[in-house]
């Protein structure tokens, strides 16, 4: 009889030849150990298979570093002649937005308090913004302008809330217990003041719920249980 | 351009394991997607700790299992009266012949959820991410013949409740 940790170790490939060599024999003397040994690779294969659409999926990975936000001045310019912004990589809209964010900071929405907030390298909701993604739903009566459109899940199951007001629209996903800001387009010049954009009505915008979005938005009674569940 | 690797490209390289690794140790994808992403972040503000000629992918795996123990594993603990009964629906019920070979996400979760932590963490690192005994025990700082005991356990619990009936 071989102890089931000898026997694991061998089905691994972890024994050296000689001690894989005895397993092997014994094994092969046993019929019950040969369908054991079947039945557990053919359980490793499975459970390996169950996981490996996660990895194959193409879901990119985070940045961190600032080289691309160094570059903000060259992709700025390249939206300033209109050219890429609905071709250009996730990352790159990401970056602009940053900058944007950074720039109009305090003036965003009307407000004394900052909407957007920088943490870790990324552009996060704060105080009204924030609390509006929170809690308020698509639906609901708009008294201080900051209106929230679609909420829809990316593929990764991650929620993301698009948002506007008189002076910006963008988009924001669920990280944590906060909202990253993932896109916030300003209005043009001639449509600041007291018009209110749709959200979703910005092309940039739509463009990147476009490449964000996994199937259908959220109707009402699902915005509302996912508000419920903490947009999990 | 000349340069030794950045983090954001050693990140990019892991990162589809990284999220593998994140789903077989948490309870549902989007707090494996959580999970992945709060231990990148913890990963590039210690990135200077970093060893340069060590593995990055064992580095950022052991920053993962000591994310996920900090605070998923936490927030199971409270919600876990509520999960037996759901799971061993899901288990129960599946449709899905006991002789079938394909094991689907969502069951193959399930029943990684209901093994004790210290053996999902040694499946998950050797059966589905596929680092050895020795580098699996290096990253869960264990002894090896912790880790190769806590497999034999951990695959056996796994074969009942996946698969060929007994």
């Amino acid at each position: 009889m071989i102890e089931d940790e000898l026997f694991f170790a061998w089905l691994d490939g972890e024994l050296d030849e000689v001690a894989a060599g005895q397993v092997a024999a014994a094994v092969a003397a046993s019929p019950e150990l040969t369908a054991r040994a079947e039945q557990h690779k053919r359980l490793a294969a499975g459970l390996k298979g169950a996981f490996d659409p996660v990895a194959n999926g193409s879901c990119a990975a985070p940045r961190f570093e600032p080289t691309e936000v160094i570059d903000f001045g060259a992709r700025a310019a390249e939206r300033d002649r209109r050219r890429s912004w609905l071709a250009a990589p996730q990352w790159a809209a990401m970056a602009a937005s940053l900058a944007i964010g950074l720039l109009i900071g305090t003036q965003f929405m009307g407000r004394a308090v900052s909407p957007v907030a920088v943490e870790g390298g990324h552009l996060v909701a704060a105080g009204s913004l924030n609390e509006a993604l929170d809690t308020r739903l698509a639906s609901a009566p708009v008294d201080d302008g900051t209106r929230v459109g679609l909420t829809f899940r990316e593929p990764s199951g991650r929620i993301c809330r698009s948002f506007s007001d008189a002076s910006a629209s963008g988009l924001a996903c669920r990280e944590g217990n906060g909202w990253r800001v993932t896109g916030l387009f300003p209005a043009a010049e001639g449509q600041r003041g007291d018009y209110r954009m749709a959200a979703g009505e910005d092309p940039r915008l739509a463009a990147l719920i476009d490449q964000t979005i996994s199937g259908d938005p959220l109707d009402a009674a699902q915005e509302k249980a996912a508000r419920d569940g903490g947009w999990r | 351009m000349p340069s030794t690797p950045t983090f954001d490209s050693e990140l990019a390289a892991v990162w589809p394991r990284l999220r593998r690794f994140a789903h077989a140790l948490a309870r549902n994808p989007a707090d494996a997607d959580d999970l992945a992403q709060m231990a990148a972040e913890k990963a590039f503000k210690s990135f200077s700790q970093f060893q340069p000629g060590t593995r990055f992918d064992s580095w950022l795996f052991r920053i993962c299992r000591t994310s996920w123990i900090d605070t998923v594993r936490s927030r199971s603990r409270r919600a876990a009266h509520e999960a037996p009964a759901d799971l061993a629906e899901t288990l129960g019920y599946d449709p899905i012949p006991a002789t079938e070979a394909a094991i689907d996400l969502a069951r193959a979760q399930a029943a990684m959820q209901r093994l004790p932590e210290e053996q999902r963490e040694v499946v998950a690192l050797i059966l589905i991410e596929g680092f050895g005994y020795r580098e699996a025990a290096e990253i869960l700082g264990q002894p090896i013949g912790t880790v190769s005991s806590r497999l034999a356990r951990g695959r056996q619990a796994l074969l009942t409740m996946l698969g060929e009936g007994q």
